[in-house]
């Protein structure tokens, strides 16, 4: 009973304990705030590359692609336990391209990766229709363009139109009537969906707040030439398309890679009809992937084909994720460990303070296990109140991080969180409670292990030595 | 008042520490309470050795008051120091209540510090921390577990208040010990001492640090637990004058006993 009443007088009394305290709450808070960041970003970026990659991919081993989805579809959903799992199906046509645009009459040239999509199958697999930025076009999605989109791309052909300065030549009442010119109908080009930062430029002078604004290169209804490449013959092909919508899933490298074009127009301009380069497939529970892959791969075991996982595909990057945070949470709990060190530091001062309390512990029958415990008991008393407000102060500032954030960067005038890089408009969070508790473990763990040198050297102090003066 | 200490065990034949102890079958007191035979000491330190102890002989009667005085640096400390069981002896031996005690695993000295000694310092010795209530609570929180200690705390805390009012400091017990003065730390000290009604008490220079009249109460003290409750007491002092008040006087000159004087009037 004495060693927690002594563990507490020294907490209340020992101005030095708070110093202990504060490294540990320190340590704690900011392992639970990065961690929870870094949670964050990972949760975020895997949901959107999830949403945007579909479940599972099945894919040709070239850009050659292979024949006849719709009888692969079939024969897939013949499968009892396929049919069983899996929600929607949707076929693409993915190839490397050129696009070019002229901006105020300057031409531009971008590379992207083409995409020949059916749009509403596309859509039933997810990740594409919500990220589309017109409202009636995110309901039902489709490569039509809308009236204004019409009107401007009317406008911009009205010299295609026979000129009408050729009426307004005199004409020889004596010649022949000229022939009727054959009817011509104005070429009307698909629409596209194309990716937001292909079709927009970032002004970063314009942001005096740390805003940055997006200035429009492409409207509704503008002109892109698109360069391909046709099927085996990797001959050019070329074709002319009007901007329907932007495709904005905030992961900046999709949105400016992606350019969306209707996959029946696209096998035909790279005469590769009734070939596709991957079908996306979305199960009705994620959870059930690894046997809905092996069931594929048997279905599909002749054709020239893959068929992964979207963490499969996106393993490497996955993975960098995964590395970087487990050596970021190693440099942090060095971070521990040096208040580790403060409290070995303090406490083998307080023993040499307290040696003659122990003396006279030791001279009224405590034993050496007893005195022990009330500097290990006080040690995990500094790390048990350190953790507690570590954690309170690492959830506060994880939930406000925005806040502080901008406040922050209206100090110093230096954006913390540039979102030109990151899209995101928030600082994302996430917190996991079985993080946070092992944070805690951790630091309770070093908080005692760093005790035990001055508890044994308490414990093993000669009362004699301890009681002969004062 | 006059079960504030407990009559010495051997004399009414009752267990000694714990229960693991020799039983007694005889009725007789066992005398001497403390039997000290030849015991050595010496300080080491690297090759060099200090002799401090060559060879004491010492017993005390139960219910005696003995005094032991000499030079500084006679090892009247030592010898404490030694019989309290806070240090190791070289050779010879040190019997309590008829059994030899210096050669007990650590277990069952730190029992016997806490259950069947009490000690008073000539620097008090308190914890500054707690309270003087609390720090008279001290021996009693070390001997029982933090369970026994919850069951029989109620009694605990009103006999240390008794012994506390006993010693004259019922109005101080919520003080911390630098709030008080020397003579009332020393009082303080010595209720700490009593709270495990112990058997023996050994006091090393209890007046050293004080006046002399605070010395006086102290002494005063002292003598009526002894002659009212029979505690037997050894107390180690520079002062020849309270030494009048003991029942025998121990001369120790360079680690030997070299003379006693029995006090019969005392
Ligand atoms: N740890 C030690 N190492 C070496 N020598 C020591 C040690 N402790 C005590 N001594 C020596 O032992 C001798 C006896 O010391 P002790 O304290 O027992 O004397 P004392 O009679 O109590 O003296 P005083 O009256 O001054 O208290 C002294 O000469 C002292 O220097
Ligand atoms: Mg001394």
């Amino acid at each position: 009973m004495y060693k927690v009443l002594l563990c507490l007088r020294y907490l209340q009394t020992r101005w030095l304990a708070m110093i202990c305290i504060v490294s540990v709450m320190l340590g704690v808070a900011t392992l639970i705030v990065v961690n929870s960041v870094m949670n964050g970003f990972s949760t975020k970026l895997r949901d959107r590359l999830h949403g945007l990659l579909s479940d599972i991919v099945i894919e040709a081993y070239d850009y050659d692609g292979f024949l006849d989805p719709k009888a692969k579809m079939a024969r897939i959903m013949a499968d009892p336990y396929l049919a069983k799992n899996i929600e929607s199906m949707a076929p693409t046509l993915e190839i490397f391209a050129m696009l070019q645009y002229a901006y105020h009459d300057v031409p531009f040239t971008r590379s992207i990766r083409l995409i020949g999509i059916d749009p509403k199958s596309r859509a039933e697999v997810g990740g594409f229709s919500e990220f589309l930025t017109q409202p009636d076009r995110k309901a039902k999605p489709s490569f039509d363009l809308s009236p204004d989109a019409k009107a401007r791309q009317a406008k911009n052909h009205v010299m295609d139109r026979k000129p009408t300065y050729f009426q307004e030549l005199p004409t020889d009442p004596a010649a022949p009537p000229p022939p009727e010119p054959p009817p011509s109908k104005p070429h009307e080009p698909h629409g596209l969906i194309i990716g937001h930062a292909i079709a927009h430029f970032r002004d970063r002078t314009a942001g005096s707040e740390g805003q940055v604004k997006d200035i429009r290169a492409l409207e509704p209804g503008d002109d892109v030439i698109i360069t391909t490449v046709s099927g085996q013959k990797l001959s050019p092909v070329v074709d002319r398309f009007a901007v329907a919508d932007y495709f904005r899933s905030e992961m900046s490298e999709y949105d400016s890679m992606y350019v969306f074009v209707p996959i029946d127009h696209l096998q035909k301009l790279r005469t590769m009809e009734d070939r596709v380069t991957s079908i996306l497939v979305r199960l009705k529970n994620f959870d059930e992937a690894p046997g809905v892959v092996a069931r594929l791969k048997t279905v599909l075991k002749n054709e020239p084909v893959e068929v992964q996982t979207w963490e499969q595909k996106q393993g490497a990057l996955l993975a960098a994720i995964r590395v970087e945070k487990g050596i970021l949470n190693i440099l942090l709990f060095m971070i521990i460990g040096v208040a580790g060190f403060g409290i070995l530091a303090i406490f083998t001062m307080i023993v040499a303070e307290k040696t003659r309390d122990i003396g006279i512990l030791k001279a009224l029958g405590a034993s050496r296990f007893g005195v022990m415990q009330i500097f290990l008991g006080y040690g995990l008393l500094l790390g048990l109140v350190g953790c507690l407000l570590g954690t309170a102060m690492g959830l506060a500032i994880t939930h406000n991080i925005n806040e502080i954030e901008s406040f922050i960067g209206g100090l110093t005038g230096q954006e913390l969180f540039p979102r030109d890089i990151y899209y995101f408009d928030k600082i994302p969070t996430d917190v996991h409670p079985m993080g946070v508790l092992f944070v805690n473990i951790g630091a309770v763990l070093i908080a005692v292990a760093f005790s035990l040198l001055p508890a044994f050297r308490a414990a093993s102090l000669n009362p004699v030595r301890a009681l002969r003066y004062e | 008042m006059n079960d504030l200490v407990d009559v010495p065990a051997a004399t009414t034949g009752q267990p000694l520490v714990g229960e693991s102890v020799q039983p007694d079958t005889t009725s007789v007191p066992i005398k001497p309470v403390l039997r000290v035979n030849g015991l050595k000491k010496a300080y080491r330190k690297h090759t060099l050795s200090v002799p401090v102890l060559h060879g004491v002989n010492l017993n005390v009667d139960p219910g005696e008051f003995v005094s032991i005085v000499g030079q500084s640096g006679s090892g009247k400390s030592t010898l404490l120091h030694l019989i309290g069981l806070l240090d190791a002896n070289d050779s010879g031996s040190i019997e309590f209540e008829g059994r030899r005690i210096d050669n007990l695993p650590t277990s069952q000295r730190d029992k016997i510090r806490n259950e069947a000694f009490g000690f008073v310092f000539q620097f008090y010795h308190l914890l500054p921390e707690l309270t003087a209530l609390e720090n008279v609570l001290l021996p009693l929180m070390i001997g029982k577990g933090p369970f026994g200690w919850l069951v029989s705390r109620g009694r605990a805390v009103t006999r240390a208040k008794e012994l506390l009012e006993r010693v004259g400091l019922g109005h101080r017990i919520d003080h911390k010990p630098r709030e008080l003065s020397g003579g009332e730390m020393q009082r303080t000290a010595l209720a700490r001492a009593l709270i495990t009604k112990p058997r023996l008490l050994l006091a090393d220079e209890p007046t050293g640090n004080l006046d002399d009249e605070s010395g006086a109460d102290v002494i005063r003290l002292l003598r009526t637990l002894n002659r009212e409750e029979g505690l037997t007491i050894l107390m180690v002092t520079h002062n020849l004058e309270i030494t009048k008040d003991t029942d025998r006087l121990v001369r120790l000159s360079k680690g030997l006993v070299v003379d006693e004087e029995l006090h019969p009037a005392a």
